[in-house]
Formats: C-alpha cells, structure tokens, sequence
C-alpha cells in the first residue's frame, strides 16, 4: 500500500497543524509544532528516518478516526487499518514503526493524532536508548515482529507478568541478547510443545519494552500529558485493568470462547459460533457478531485448518464407505489408512489444545482476570505445522480423487518432490504406506507371476488371449497406471519377468521357474514372502527385479534351446521352409511337378501331403527327427480360376506351443511368401537345368558332324545357337540370382541369426532376432514394399523363361525327330538301294524333308527371337531399376550380374547410373 | 532319389586313380575298409547314397565299374586292403589279360568285343539306381585301354543312355619327358574326338602339370605315380562335395555342370586346388584365408593343367566360367560354402577347388595336334593300327577325321577370346544378325562366391 501522495514531510506537517487549527485545537496545533522540531531534529543512528510516513501515518489515523465517527463503515480506511493489522507498509522502510503502529492500532488506543503524537514523540524520545538497541536488534528480530505482531494481542493478556518482568529490570537485559531468543523460538518451533519457559518469553524483550510504553500510553489517554516516570505497581496495574475493560468492550465473545470454538471448528464440528458457512466454505464467525475485523480474520484464518481437515475427513470416510463396491482400490485404501493416521495424530494434537484450552493463565497475584491460557496467537502457532501437512493432504486428497492405483502413487510421488524437508519425510511417510500394496503386487507378479488386480490398478493390465500370443499381447504396460517413480526400463523389465512366468506356466508347462524366483529372492537378501519392499528403496527393487529377472529370462530361454529345440526349428525351416536342404527340394520338385502342372482346382492336397512324405522319405531329410519331420505339411493356398498347381502350392512348418509365439500365424505367411519366392526362382533354375539336360555337349555337337544335308544341317546349327545363347542369358541371370539368394541373403541372414541368438538374455531379444533374420530375408530377396515392381519384372522374366523352356523343349524334340526321319530315309534309302529301284522318291524325301525341316527351324528360329526381344528388354528394365533400390546388398546382385561389365558396355547411357 | 553316379574306371592309370578316389570318399564319410559305417560317422548329412549304395549286410559298396584289358592293377586292388570294399561283380578283367599295348585300336576293339559283358555290368548297375544322374569315366588317354577302351564306352554310352550325362576325367600324358608310349599322339588324339563329340564334361588332369605341381609345390624330386593320384583325388573328392553334402545350390550334376559349360562343344574343365598336400601330410602349415585360397586359385602353378600358350596368347586367353568350391572353416557372411566332411582332419582351415573353363586349354589341344602331325607326316607306328577293323585296309580316315574335330574344336575355343563369339557359328548368308542378336549373347565367367 504506497500513497499516493508525494512524501513532503514540510507539506504534511502543515496540513496537520491546519487541520488541528480548524478543529479549533490550537493549542494542541502549537504543541505538534514544538514536538515536530524535536522530532525533525533527530537525526542520526536509532532515529527514525523516514519521517514523513510517520506524519503520514499518524495523518491517516487520526483521519481515519474522525470518519469512522462520521461514517460507521469507511472500506479503504478499513483495509488500511487491516493491512497494518497485518504488519503491511513494508515499503516505508519503517519496521519498527509499522509494528508499534500495528500495536497501537490493535489496541485501539489512538484517539487524537496530537495525543498520540505527543504520545509517540514521547515514547521516541525517552525511550531512545532502548530505541537504538531495538534497532539494533531489529534485523534478527525481523521475523520475530511480524510473526509476533499477530500474537501481541495474545500478549497483553501477559501483560502483568510482563510488568512484574519488567520491574525487575533484569529481563530486558536478558532479551538484548537476541541470540537468546532466537534460541529459544527455534527450540520452541522444532519441538512443537512448547515449553513453559518459551511461554513465558516467546515474545521476547522488545515486547516488554513496548508495553512498558504501553503503560505510558495508557496513561497518557487522559490529558495527552506525557509520564516519564518509571510506573509504580498501581499505574500499571490501573493501566492493565484499563486496558482489559476496553477490550472486553469491544468483544462480546471473550477469546476463550472464541478460542474453544476453533478447536472444535478444527475438529469439523460447529462451535457456538464459529460454524461452517456454505456460502463462504469455510468456518466464520458470524456476521452479527460484534467482533473486531481482526479477530474475525484470525478465527478465519484458524479455521481453515478445520476446512481443510473437513475436505480430508470426507474424503476418507466417502472412500471408506465406497469400498469394496467402488473401485476404490488397494492403493486408495491404503491411501486413506495412511491419511487416517495422519488424522489421529492430528486428533491428538488437538485433545492436548483442549486441554490446555481450559487451563487459564497462573497469574501472580489471585482473583485476578486473567486471559486464557489458549490465545489465537498461541493456536496459531500451534497450528503452524498440522496445517501444513493438513494443506498437503487436502492437496492430495484432491489431485488424486479421481486417480487410482499406481497413478495415485504417482501423483503422490509427484508431490513428494519438495525441497522442505518437513514436507518431504511427510510425503515419503504417508507414500510408504500407498506404495505397499503396489510394490506386494510387483513382487508377487516378478516373482510369482501372479497379477492379483481386482481395481485395475497395477501397471501392467492383462488381456485374454490365445496362449500363442500371449507373449506379444497377453500383457502390456499401462502408461497412466505407472508410477514416476519406477521408470519405463524398469517397468519393462518387470513386465517381462512376471511375463516370463506366466509364459512359462501357460505355454510351457513349466514348474521350474519356481526355483529360479526363490534364488533370485535370496540372491538379493529379499523373501519371498510378501511384504519386505516399500517406496523409497528403489535400488531394491531394481535389483530385486533384475536378479529375478536375468533367472527367469535363463531359465526360460533354456528351456526354449533345450526342450523346445528353437534353433534346430530355425534351421529346419530354414531347411525346407527356405529350400536350404537341397536334394530334398531337388526331389519334392521332380515328383510333385507333374502335379503341379495341373489346374489348381484339380489337384488333391491329400495326394501331394504322399509325394511330400516320399520326399522326405527318400532325400537326407529321413535322417532328421521325426518331431521336425511330422511339422512340415502341404499347404493349400486358395486359387482363382485358372490358376495351376504351381501358383498355389507351398510348405507349411507347425511349430507348435510354445515355439508359435516366435513362429505366429503373421511370421509363417511371410516365411510362406518367401518359400513361393523361392520355391519359382528353384523351378526356373530346374527348368533351365532341364533344358540344359535335352541340349547337353553330346547331344548338340554330334549334330555338327551328323550326316544331314548342308542346309538343314547349317539351320539346325543356327537354331540351336540361338536357343543357346538365350539359354545362356537367362541361366547367366537365373544362376547369379540363386547364389546372390545363398551367399547374400539366406546364409549372411542366418549367421547373423545365429550370433544374434547367442546373445539374447531373453525371449524378447530372440523375437527380435528373429524377427531382423526374416524381414532382412524378404528385404533383400526383393520381397519388401520398396522392391515389388521388381518383384513383378522378375516374376515377369520367369514366366517368360518358364516359356523359353517349353519351345526349346520343341525345339529339341524336332530335332531329334528329324535325326530319326533322316536315318529311316537313309535306311529305306539303303533298302531301295538293295532293291536296286533307283528311288526317286529318295530325292523327294530329302526335298520334303529339307523343306519341312526348314520351315520348322525358321519358325523356332522366329519363336525364340521373339522371346529373346522380350526378355531382353524386361531384363534390360530390371537391371535399370537395380541401382534405384535403396538397399545395399541389392549391390551385390547388380555386381554379380554385371561382373563383366557387360550390361553396363551395352548401354552406356545407364551406365552412369551403375556405377 | 540321390541322383546316383555310377564310376567308370578303365585302364591302368583308370583304376589307380579310381581306387585313390574311393579311398579318399570312405574317408570323407566315414565307410571302413570293409565298407562298414565306422562307429564315429553319426554326423548325418551327407549323402552316401550318391556314389554308394547299401548291399543287404548295410555294407557300402561303391557304384564302381573297374575295367582292365590286363589283371595287374585290379590285382592289386583285390588284394589291397580295400579288397572287400568293391563289388567282385564288377571287376573286369580281359580273359586273355594280354593288354591293349598302348594301341587305341586294340583298346577300341577290345571294347567292342567285350561290349556285352561291360555293358551287361553298366547295366545292371543303372537299374540298381533309382534315379541315374550319370556315368563319371576315369581314364588316361595315352595308353592302350584307358583311351581305347574308353572312347568305345564313351560312344556306347552316348547312344544308350543319351539323356545322362557322362563326364570324365581324362589324365593327358606327360609331354616334357619322352614317354616310352611312342604312340601316345595316336592315342591322345583318337580319344579327344570322343571326349569332344560324346562327353559332356571333360575334367583335364594333365600329368605334366601334376608333376611340375608334386614338384615345385610339393618340393618332391621325383613325384611317384602314388603321389600324383593322390592330387588327382583330391580333385575329384572335392569336385564331387556338393553333390555329397546338399545344400542350397549345385545338389546334382547338372546344376553343377549347366553353368559350368555355357557353350556345348568347350567342356573341357581345369581344375586347380589349394592348398595341395600329398598322401595328407602337412608339409608346411600356411594361414589360409578365403581370399587368399581364391587368390592362389587364380595362380597358373596351382592349375593342374599345363599351358603352352606363348605369352601373347597366354594374356587372350579367357575364363569363360569359373566355379570356386571352398571348404572349411569360413564366417558365411564372407562367403558361404560347401560343407566338409567332419571326419577328415586337414591341417588347412580353408582349402579351395576352382573348376573353370578357360580358353587357355585350347594349347593342349594344340600341343597334341602338333605331335600328331609330326609323327603323321613320317607315317609312323601306322602298322600297329591298321592291324585293327576301324584302320583296316590302311583306312586312316578316322586320324584325318578326329584331326578334324580337333582343329575345329581349337578354333572355337580361340573364337571364345573374341568378342564376336556370338555370331560364330552363325554366319549364314541367309540370316543375317540383327543388332539384338549380337546383343543376347553372353560369354560370362560366372564367378561363384
């Protein structure tokens, strides 16, 4: 609160002494004018500075007291007096003078600005000495006045004692020494019971020197005479009684009442007249009541301590009633025991008050009035701490009303971050207690695997699901529910763990983890039984958690390696799945090609399922364990008209529990796209090999040196080049693509899998393994999402070699037809030779026979021009849409392709892209 | 279906070499000298059933055919201590046990009149299999029966079983030193017609290089045939492993052998091996690497066949395919590679096999022309022959017509260094290339790694 008005001392002392001039109080005026020049003159260490304010302030006051006669209610007067009621103006630099001012004002003891300023001059001017001292030991008391200035009410009611303390001259001595009474208010604090000795001095010396001035003031009342003299008994005891009538004027209520009334306001129960206002929410005094503003303010101020217990209390007992029908929860029961502790510790506090609340003062001499031992200012310094764990309670009880489980920890937690130390153990007291059922429930799910949680409020949930997903979906974290104070590697961990378990007993039906919980209990000093973790030893619980954790992650992948045998199925399917076990394949292809070969709607699944088992049966695949050979199966994909067999035929690999929690339906499609991948690419290389076959050395260069005539002869010679050179192309392409497939793909894939799976501690390092082995297989064999136009092109490219196959197949069965047609010629030849008929239709067989053959070789001849233009091209695109592909080891297969640099000399505008 | 190989040996250099391989294949998977599964051969996958099958007493007993016009090396074979480990079927010795004395034509005609009885023995071994890849012929071509008696099955082969394949390992005569078969050019060149015209994959061992190996490599002053053959088997056995152990690529001979040999008529395979011990004995145990093994693979004094090409030709000449076997212990992420047989212990972490064709063997052919020529022009040793049907009345049509093949063959080889090979053999005034054609063609060394 500044003034608005500029401080000009000269200008305020003159508007003073008008003001005293026009109510007709000249004399009053000239003595103001007198002692203001004493007052001014003082200059120097202990003198007040500011001067100006303390004109301004007596100005106002005196202003003030006229109106108020005036008119009964004057707001900013009001909430002037009341900020200095509550130790306000610090701006004025006056702390000294802002106290006294309070304490005047308290005591309703100005009544003319002249009386009171003579009365304040006088005060300074004797009092000068203990002035200085008081300045002196203003700093350090700093806090002592503000605080004190609330309780210097409480004081006066002291005030004989204080007298008799004063008279004996020797007390304000003791209370110099300010260190003293520091002392003292801090022992007083801490303990929180304070000791007769602290109620005896709580307020320390300088309040005893200012109700020494007191004394005078009271004195001074009357003729605005100042008394310098040291007070005799009966002044002073005059004074008291004075005082004490003039108090109990203005309150109609006595402050015991008042004071038993927020005892019980704190309890939540209505006092007589401190009661709880809906309007207001909160306890007041009544309107009508005839109280001081200040006194009003105070009880209001006790009193929010009841509503705040109120707030906690109905919190509890809403809950309380709540459970077990509402979700409440563990958390939040354990929750409210806690906050129900805190209470009953808070109960106690306040049977002691009311104890002491009856106890009036022992006063020196008997029959006297004396105040009541229990005083607001003493409340409210009693109150000092409940109300500040009452205030933290009420601030959880409303952060976490609509919280549960693991969030309510968590906000908890949250609010246990306080650098207040009181703060701060209050909070890991009571989080103790909330966490407890919490930490039961990790340790019962880390080490049992057990997930006991009706309420929903652990942080990890449950889902039912079928047991081969119940690893990946079974269980997840449930973000809201976590706690800050676990953090997510943590709680990731603990999910596994407890994951692992149940994984163990669901899909493994395996007991043995039992074993591995308990030496993981006893390897990090912890029971098994339940109870022995609580909030605050997280280390424990880390380590807890990782012990059990590194146990039960060995145990379980044990027993995948060693009963369930996961590398020996990784390897079989990488076997069959993924054609590694080659004579195998060889002979699944020879006899069920045929097949194959058929509409697709035609082919009976039953009969393949027999040519499979032969196969098996007679390639090296007999000599694996009949486990891995009875989990390979036929598999039927469903076909649109007119597709053959081939389109819709491949393996399929039952891993079974528990290994179908790494081989899921979603993981063995993709295997399954990768077998048809493969599976094509095998019966292309098959086929070309087949061509190979009918057009081998010896087949093809006896025909150079065979017997035809020169013209056909130079055809057949022609034709079968070019069916040659094609057939080079393509298995140039179709060879180097297999052993990009082996040495690239399959074979880097699978050691980095195996690596891989050495490594993994637990299931979730040997899903993601397995899960990079198979996703590097369909990437880099151009089955990813980038690479399906070259997926297509080359699918384009094996139906075109599947067609060549089928023409150079004509191709060589002309041949050979016409070999045989040429040699019966012969023979007949011969024969009608013997028969001595000179044979003209010799000629014309040779002639019709060289014309046919011609024709027919001018036909393939175009045939496989044709097709050797189309495949050109397409390859062509191929190997221009290589380089484009993002990833690296199709590098590799553009590098095989063109290790002779041939492709990139034939077409030196791609080439820049190449390389 | 194993795809079975059934095993020619026929001659004296034939059956030595033959019996050097089946030692080396018994040792590879665990077959005892009695042909009994050795107790520590548990570790499956492999493939016995490809060059072995099982008689009723679960013995193993090799798909064999050893052949001799005389009994000396099968002699020596039956009282050797892998006696019992062949068929007694299948032996054949001539009744008169004279020989062919080096004469092609002898061996020739021999052939053909012992034709039913070998044929019988083929036969019954091709029934015996389920699914017969084809025949594998072990000879040498300078002597009397290897080549003689040889070149009569090749032929005979090719006409009866025409769909498989027939691929031979044909020991070339040593032409540094002189031999005391004065009539080895005679030999050499009749039999080469056959392996041009009815062999689909010859795999030259040329003993000159196998010496010049034993002894620059080996650092043996006078190699013993014993020595050499032991090379040869190394060669064989390992050229044979992919068919032994499957895996994903190259599990059959003609996946094996369709890349190998893009162009019909040059079947004619190198061989070269690394690192080379003889009678396994380490002799000095060097660090081998993939790319060291690969490195060396590539070496000329590593590759078993000579040649005497002039340097200018020597720098024409081209691979046209290569296939490197590796074996050993190797991180697949470098290379992935055959499997090797767990039970032979080798001193080498990694041993190499490279097969290629490669135009530089056009010189031997040359080399064996030359000679020819030379003795042709004195009309040498020609009486020997025309003793025989296919020589008789001083018929010497075959010689000029072998000649023939052989030159032809040499040509294309030679066309092979060129970048016009495409169109060779295409040249028809009718048919004139268009820019495509040119365009299609591929002379590739695949190179396998």
């Amino acid at each position: 609160m500044t003034p608005s008005i500029s401080p000009n001392e000269a200008a305020m002392v003159e508007s003073i002494k008008r003001n005293l001039a026009t109510q007709g109080k000249s004399s009053d005026a000239l003595t103001f004018a007198d002692l203001y020049t004493k007052f001014s003159s003082k200059i120097g260490p202990g003198s007040v500075k500011n001067k100006w304010a303390v004109l301004y302030l007596l100005k106002t006051v005196s202003e003030d007291r006229i109106n108020q006669k005036n008119m009964p209610s004057n707001a900013p007067a009001n909430a002037f007096l009341s900020s200095l009621s509550r130790g306000g103006l610090p701006e004025l630099g006056l702390r000294n003078d802002s106290n006294l001012e309070g304490y005047k004002d308290n005591c309703k003891d100005l009544r003319g600005s002249v009386g009171n300023l003579g009365k304040m001059e006088k005060g300074y001017s004797d009092n000068s000495k203990d002035f200085r001292g008081l300045v002196g030991t203003l700093g350090k008391m700093e806090k002592g006045y503000t605080d004190n200035s609330k309780d210097l009410r409480g004081l006066m009611g002291k005030l004989g004692k204080m007298e008799k303390g004063c008279s004996d001259g020797n007390v304000s001595d003791d209370f110099r020494s300010s260190s003293n009474l520091k002392d003292y208010r801090g022992k007083g604090y801490s303990d929180g019971n304070v000791s007769d000795d602290l109620r005896n001095l709580s307020c320390g010396g300088d309040v005893s020197r200012v109700l020494k001035g007191k004394g005078e003031v009271g004195k001074g009342w009357s003729g605005g005479v100042l008394m310098v003299s040291k007070d005799s008994e009966n002044l002073r005891h005059m004074a008291y009684k004075e005082f004490v009538d003039l108090w109990k004027e203005e309150n109609e209520v006595s402050e015991d009442v008042l004071v038993r009334d927020v005892l019980y306001s704190c309890q939540g129960i209505d006092g007589k007249y401190v009661k709880y206002d809906k309007n207001e929410d909160g306890y007041v005094l009544p309107d009508w009541m005839k109280v001081p503003r200040a006194t009003r303010n105070v009880v209001r101020k006790l009193c929010e301590l009841g509503w705040l217990f109120r707030k906690v209390k109905g919190y509890i007992s809403e809950s309380m009633n709540q459970f077990p029908a509402q979700d409440v929860g563990t958390v939040g029961q354990a929750f409210c025991a806690a906050l129900q502790d805190e209470l009953s510790e808070y109960y106690k506090l306040l049977a002691v008050l009311e104890g002491q609340a009856m106890n009036p003062i022992p006063l020196g001499s008997e029959g006297e009035c004396s105040g009541n031992y229990m005083s607001f200012r003493r409340l409210s310094v009693w109150f000092a701490e409940p109300i500040v764990k009452m205030r933290l309670m009420a601030v959880l009880v409303d952060n976490c009303k609509s919280l549960k489980g693991g969030a309510m920890a968590g906000a908890i937690h949250m609010h246990a971050q306080h650098g207040d130390p009181l703060v701060n153990d209050f909070m890991k007291r009571l989080l103790r207690r909330v966490c407890s059922p919490l930490f039961e429930m990790v340790r019962r799910w880390v080490l049992e695997g057990e997930l006991e949680d009706i309420f929903s409020e652990f942080f990890i949930v449950s889902q039912p699901v079928k047991d081969e997903s119940l690893w990946r979906e079974g269980y997840r974290l449930h973000a809201a529910m976590l706690p800050a104070f676990i953090s997510q590697s943590l709680a990731k961990q603990i999910l596994r763990t407890g994951k692992s378990i149940n994984f163990l007993r669901v899909c493994c039906d395996d007991r043995g983890w039992a074993d591995a919980a308990t030496e993981a209990a006893a390897a990090v000093g912890t029971t098994t039984t339940r109870g022995s973790l609580g909030y605050g030893e997280t280390d424990a619980l880390e380590s807890l958690v990782t012990e059990a954790a590194k146990r039960i992650d060995k145990h379980l992948l044990e027993l995948m390696h060693k009963r369930y045998k996961f590398k020996e199925h990784c390897l079989a399917i990488k076997r069959y799945l993924l054609l590694g076990q080659g004579d195998f394949v060889q002979y699944l292809m020879d006899i069920v090609g045929p097949e194959l070969s058929e509409p697709a709607n035609t082919i009976s699944s039953f009969k393949l399922a027999t040519l499979l088992e032969s196969a098996i049966t007679s390639s090296n695949a007999q000599y694996d364990g009949c486990d891995i050979r009875a989990r390979l199966r036929v598999k039927m994909m469903p076909h649109k008209t007119g597709d053959r067999g081939w389109d819709v035929f491949s393996l399929e690999y039952d891993a079974g529990v528990p290994l179908n929690t790494v081989f899921t339906e979603s993981v063995m499609t993709r295997y399954i796209r990768v077998f048809n991948f493969l599976w094509k690419l095998r019966r292309v290389e098959h086929a070309l090999t087949g061509t190979w076959k009918t057009m081998k050395p010896n087949c093809i260069t006896s025909h150079f040196f065979s017997k035809l005539p020169q013209a056909v002869k130079l055809q057949l010679i022609l034709t079968s080049r070019k069916c040659q050179v094609l057939w080079d192309e393509m298995n140039h392409f179709v060879s180097n693509l297999q052993y990009y497939i082996m040495f690239e793909v399959l074979e880097v894939s699978w050691s980095n899998l195996v690596k891989e799976m050495e490594l993994s501690k637990d299931l979730d390092d040997l899903l993601a393994a397995h899960e990079k082995y198979l996703s590097s297989i369909l990437e880099k064999s151009l089955l990813g999402e980038r690479s399906q136009e070259l997926n297509k092109t080359l699918f384009v490219l094996f139906d075109l070699i599947l067609r060549f196959r089928s023409l150079a197949d004509r191709l060589y069965e002309g041949i050979n037809e016409l070999q045989s047609r040429t040699a019966e010629v012969k023979s007949r030849g011969k024969s009608n030779d013997k028969s001595s008929e000179p044979g003209s239709w010799l000629g014309e067989g040779r002639k019709a026979l060289t014309q046919r053959a011609g024709e027919f070789f001018k036909n393939m001849g175009n045939d496989i021009d044709v097709i050797g233009k189309d495949y050109t091209t397409i390859f062509e695109g191929f190997i221009s849409k290589l380089p484009v592909q993002q990833h690296i080891d199709l590098k590799f297969l553009m590098f095989r392709l063109n290790f002779t640099e041939f492709y990139s000399q034939l077409q030196p505008i791609i080439r820049g892209k190449l390389f | 279906m194993p795809r079975e190989i059934i095993t020619l040996q026929v001659g004296q250099c034939g059956n030595q070499i033959g019996m050097e391989f089946w030692k080396q294949l018994c040792l590879e998977h665990g077959i005892s000298k009695e042909g009994i599964l050795e107790d520590f051969a548990t570790q499956g996958g492999d493939r016995k059933d490809v060059f072995f099958y099982q008689a009723d007493d679960q013995h193993y007993i090799p798909r064999a055919l050893l052949m001799d016009l005389e009994p000396r090396v099968i002699n020596g074979i039956q009282n050797g201590e892998y006696r019992n480990l062949y068929n007694h079927e299948n032996v054949f010795i001539a009744d008169h046990g004279g020989g062919a004395g080096n004469n092609w034509a002898s061996g020739y005609h021999q052939g053909k009149q012992y034709e039913e009885d070998l044929m019988d023995m083929i036969d019954r071994e091709a029934d015996g299999s389920d699914s017969l890849e084809g025949f594998v012929l072990c000879h040498s071509i300078a002597g009397g029966t290897g080549s003689g008696m040889g070149s009569y099955l090749l032929e005979t082969l090719n006409d009866r079983y025409s769909k498989k394949l027939v691929q031979t390992y044909s020991v070339f005569p040593n032409q540094n030193e002189t031999s005391d078969v004065v009539v080895q050019p005679y030999n050499s060149l009749l039999t080469l017609k056959r392996l041009t015209l009815n062999a689909d994959c010859v795999v030259v061992l040329d003993n000159t290089a196998l010496n010049r190996i034993a002894v620059e490599r080996l650092h043996i002053t006078t190699p013993t045939f014993t020595q050499t053959n032991s090379l040869v088997s190394t060669v064989m056995s390992a050229s044979t492993t992919t068919l032994r152990y499957p895996g994903y690529m190259n599990n059959d001979l003609v996946g094996l052998l369709a890349s190998l040999i893009p162009t019909p008529r040059c079947h004619f395979l190198m061989t070269g091996y690394t690192p080379l011990t003889v009678e396994r004995q380490a002799n000095v145990i060097r660090k081998t690497t993939v790319l060291d093994v690969m490195r060396r693979l590539l070496q000329t004094k590593n590759i078993m066949v000579s040649s005497y090409a002039r340097t200018k030709e020597a720098s024409q000449a081209k691979y046209i395919s290569i296939l490197n076997i590796i074996q050993g212990e190797v991180d697949p992420t470098q290379v992935a590679l055959s499997r090797k047989s767990p039970y032979v212990q080798t001193a080498h972490r990694v041993s190499g096999l490279m097969l290629a064709s490669h135009t530089g063997i056009r010189h031997l052919f040359s080399k064996c022309l030359t000679q020819y020529d030379k003795l042709r022009k004195r009309q040498a040793f020609l009486d020997n022959y025309r003793n025989h049907p296919t020589f008789a009345d001083n018929d010497l049509s075959e010689f000029d017509e072998s000649r023939d093949v052989i030159e032809s063959l040499v040509d294309e080889y030679k066309a092979c260094e060129s970048p016009d090979y495409i169109k060779w053999g295409m040249e028809d005034p009718d048919h004139a290339l268009t820019g495509e054609g040119n365009a299609s063609g591929t002379i590739d060394p695949k190179l396998s790694l």
